[in-house]
C-alpha cells in the first residue's frame, strides 16, 4: 500500500483558516493504515475542537470516496456533495489529492497527509517499511523476492557492499542489510547460484512517469 | 524508623480459621489464586492472581471469604430497596455482559415489568439470595448469563447453571412448585454492515479470537461462536462497518450527551471496563463524574472521547484492566496503544492533559479511587 502519515493538526488548520465550510474526503483505497470515513470524522471532531480555543468556527462535512486516485469514481461521488464547499481536506495520498484538484479546479485541495511510499506493515510491529521503489524493471525474481533497489541504502545490484554488521547496514544500523537478506532467502531456496549470473546494465529509464493502457 | 507503610485495601479476604480444606474454592477458582498453603494445611489467597470473580464467595461451605462488592449483604439490601421501587414480583438477574437493554430482557423473558439486578458474572451470586428474594415475596426469577465458552470469568456461567439445576430441584421438593429459576443464555457480539466493509483486514489482524476473515471476493464474515464481545474490532474498523449489540457508536453517543448534560463542572466522564472497575449496585456516583460502563477498554472508541469533549466534558479517562488482566486476550494493551496515539494528535492541540488512560484492577478497590481523585483534581485545577 501506499504509506502515509496525518500532517500535524496546526499546519492543516492553517490550511482550513481562511474558509468557512470544509468538506473532509477519506479515501478507502490502499493508504495504510486506511483514512477512511472514521478518520474524516475524527479529524472533523479534532479540527472542531482547535477551532473552538482558537475562536474559529468552521462548519465541517464529511464524507468518503472508493478511491480518490480514480477521476471518474472521484467525480460522480463527490459532485453532488460539494455544493456550498469552499475548500476540500483530503484523507488521500498525494496521488488523490491532485485526482480532486483536476476534478475539481476552482476548489483548493487541500492534504492532510503527508505520503511516502510504497511499503507494508509489519502488523504485530506496528511498523510500516518501504518496499518497492517503482523502478520499472522488477528483478525480484533474481533476487528471492527481496528488493535491493528498495531496500539497500546505497542501492547495489550487484551484491552487497561487505559493510553490514549483524545484518544491519553500515549507512542505516537500524535498517536490516538487503543484500544478507536477499542471500539467506535464496540461500534457503538452494539458489544462490542466481548470484552468480551476469546481467546486462539496467536501463534507469524504464520506470518512467507515463503507461499508456 | 522506618516510614509507617499503608497497605493497600483488598477487595477479598479470608478468616481462615473456618477453613476445612474442602477446596471447593481452588477447584473453582479459573486463576489459580487459591491453593493449599504447605505449612498451614489451609488454603489461601494470593490476591495479586485474584479477578475478583466471586466464585469462591459464592460456594465457600464454611463462610471463609468476604468480599468488598455484591456481597450477600449488600445484594439482599439492594433487593429491598428495589422491591419498593419497580412494580413487580419478577426478579431478573443479569450478567453485565449479556444484558441487552431493558425492553431486550423483557421481551427473552417473557415480562412487562421486573426488578433488574446486574451483576459482573452470576457466578458470583450465592445460593441463599435466591432463597432471600423468595422469602421476601419475590415469586419468579430470571437469571441471564453469557454463554458458556463466552464467560469472561472463564467459568462463572456454567458454575452459575448448576447452581440453579440445584436451587431449582431443592425449591420444587420444598413446594415451589417447578421451575421457580428460569435460567437464559445470551450473548452480545459484533455485527457486521457488509456494505460498509472497505476490505482493509483490519478486523482480522486485531481480533483476539481469530473470529473476522476476509475473502476476496465475498469480503467479511465473521464466526459468531468464537466472538467474545470485546469490541476491539468495532473500535479499530476504519469505515465504521462494525457495531457491538448493546454498545452501538450512536448508542454511547447519546448516553455521553446526556451525561454531559448532567454532570456538574469539572465534569469527569469515565469510560469503564467493567471488569477492571465494579460499577455499584445503585446509587448516583459523585457530581462531577459519570461512567460509561464497556466489555472491555477495547471497546473505547476514539471518536467517543473526542465527543465528550466537544459536550464540554472537562476531563475524559478510560479504566482498563492491565494486560495481564485483561479478560479479552490482552486486548486492553491494543486500548492503551490506541488512546496514546490519540493523545499524540491531542497534544498537538493543547489538549493532551484532558485525557487520561490507567490500569486498575478490582482486587485493590483504592486504585480506582485514587486515580479519579487524582484526575479529578487536576482537571479542576487547570479550569
Amino acid at each position: 500500500m501506499i504509506v502515509t502519515t496525518q500532517k500535524p493538526l496546526d499546519e492543516v488548520l492553517d490550511f482550513i483558516t481562511p474558509y468557512n465550510t470544509i468538506l473532509i474526503a477519506g479515501c478507502d483505497g490502499c493508504t495504510q493504515p486506511p483514512r477512511g470515513l472514521r478518520e474524516a470524522k475524527t479529524l472533523a471532531q479534532l479540527l472542531e475542537l482547535a477551532g473552538r480555543l482558537k475562536k474559529r468556527d468552521i462548519s465541517f462535512r464529511v464524507t468518503t470516496v472508493a478511491k480518490q486516485c480514480d477521476n471518474y469514481l472521484a467525480a460522480s461521488i463527490l459532485k453532488p456533495q460539494m455544493d456550498g464547499v469552499e475548500a476540500v481536506l483530503s484523507l488521500a495520498c498525494g496521488i488523490g489529492v491532485q485526482t480532486l484538484s483536476g476534478v475539481f479546479p476552482e476548489v483548493p485541495i487541500f492534504p492532510a497527509q503527508n505520503t511516502h511510499f510504497m511499503g507494508a506493515e509489519e502488523r504485530e510491529a506496528g511498523i510500516l517499511e518501504e518496499r518497492c521503489a517503482g523502478c520499472g524493471d522488477c528483478l525480484l525474481a533474481a533476487t528471492g523476492g527481496i528488493c535491493p533497489v528498495a531496500r539497500c541504502s546505497k542501492g547495489l545490484l550487484s551484491g552487497a557492499c561487505g559493510g553490514s554488521k549483524d545484518g544491519k547496514c553500515e549507512l542505516s544500523p537500524d535498517r536490516d542489510c538487503a543484500w544478507c537478506l536477499i542471500y539467506e532467502r535464496l540461500r534457503k531456496q538452494g539458489k544462490l547460484a542466481l548470484l552468480k549470473e551476469p546481467r546486462p546494465p539496467r536501463d534507469y529509464q524504464l520506470s518512467g512517469w507515463r503507461v499508456v493502457t | 524508623m522506618s516510614e509507617p507503610v499503608t497497605k493497600e485495601a483488598v477487595a477479598v479476604e479470608q478468616n481462615t480459621d473456618y477453613c476445612s480444606s474442602c477446596s471447593v474454592c481452588s477447584t473453582l477458582c479459573p486463576y489459580q489464586a487459591l491453593a493449599r498453603d504447605a505449612e498451614t494445611g489451609k488454603i489461601t489467597l494470593d490476591i495479586a492472581k485474584c479477578q475478583v470473580c466471586g466464585l469462591c464467595y459464592a460456594n465457600c461451605p464454611a463462610s471463609v471469604i468476604s468480599v468488598l462488592y455484591y456481597d450477600l449483604d449488600s445484594l439482599v439490601a439492594y433487593l429491598e430497596r428495589a422491591q419498593r421501587e419497580y412494580d413487580s414480583d419478577t426478579l431478573v438477574i443479569m450478567c453485565r455482559g449479556s444484558a441487552p437493554d431493558t425492553k431486550g430482557v423483557a421481551r427473552l423473558f417473557g415480562v412487562s415489568e421486573f426488578i433488574p439486578l446486574l451483576v459482573p458474572c452470576v457466578g458470583r451470586v450465592p445460593d441463599e439470595l435466591y432463597l432471600r428474594a423468595l422469602l421476601m415475596g419475590i415469586k419468579k426469577i430470571g437469571v441471564l448469563a453469557c454463554d458458556e465458552d463466552y464467560c469472561r470469568f472463564e467459568r462463572g456461567s456454567a458454575v452459575a447453571r448448576r447452581e440453579i439445576t440445584a436451587m431449582n430441584i431443592l425449591l420444587d421438593q420444598l413446594g415451589y412448585g417447578r421451575d421457580v429459576i428460569t435460567l437464559k443464555e445470551h450473548s452480545l457480539k459484533v455485527q457486521v454492515d457488509a456494505n460498509l466493509c472497505i476490505a482493509c483486514g483490519n478486523c482480522v489482524f486485531y481480533c483476539p479470537y481469530h473470529a473476522a476473515g476476509l475473502k476476496s471476493p465475498g469480503g467479511i464474515s465473521f464466526d459468531l461462536d468464537a466472538c467474545r464481545g470485546c469490541g476491539l474490532c468495532v473500535a479499530m474498523c476504519p469505515a465504521l462497518a462494525l457495531e457491538l449489540e448493546n454498545w452501538e457508536r450512536e448508542r454511547i453517543s447519546r448516553l455521553i450527551r446526556r451525561l454531559a448534560g448532567e454532570m456538574k463542572p469539572p465534569g469527569i466522564l469515565v469510560f469503564r471496563c467493567q471488569w477492571a472497575s465494579f460499577p455499584a449496585l445503585d446509587g448516583e456516583p459523585p457530581p462531577q463524574v459519570r461512567f460509561i460502563d464497556l466489555p472491555c477498554a477495547s471497546r473505547v472508541d476514539r471518536f467517543h472521547v473526542l465527543e465528550a469533549l466537544q459536550q464540554g466534558v472537562g476531563g475524559v479517562m478510560i479504566a482498563a484492566c492491565s494486560e495481564d488482566d485483561c479478560k479479552q486476550e490482552r486486548a486492553s494493551g491494543r486500548a492503551e496503544h490506541s488512546i496514546a496515539a490519540l493523545m499524540a494528535r491531542l497534544d498537538q492541540i493543547g489538549l493532551k492533559e484532558r485525557v487520561h488512560f490507567c490500569s486498575v484492577s478490582p482486587r485493590y478497590p483504592g486504585q480506582m479511587e485514587r486515580e479519579l481523585e487524582q484526575f479529578t483534581r487536576k482537571i479542576a485545577s487547570t479550569g
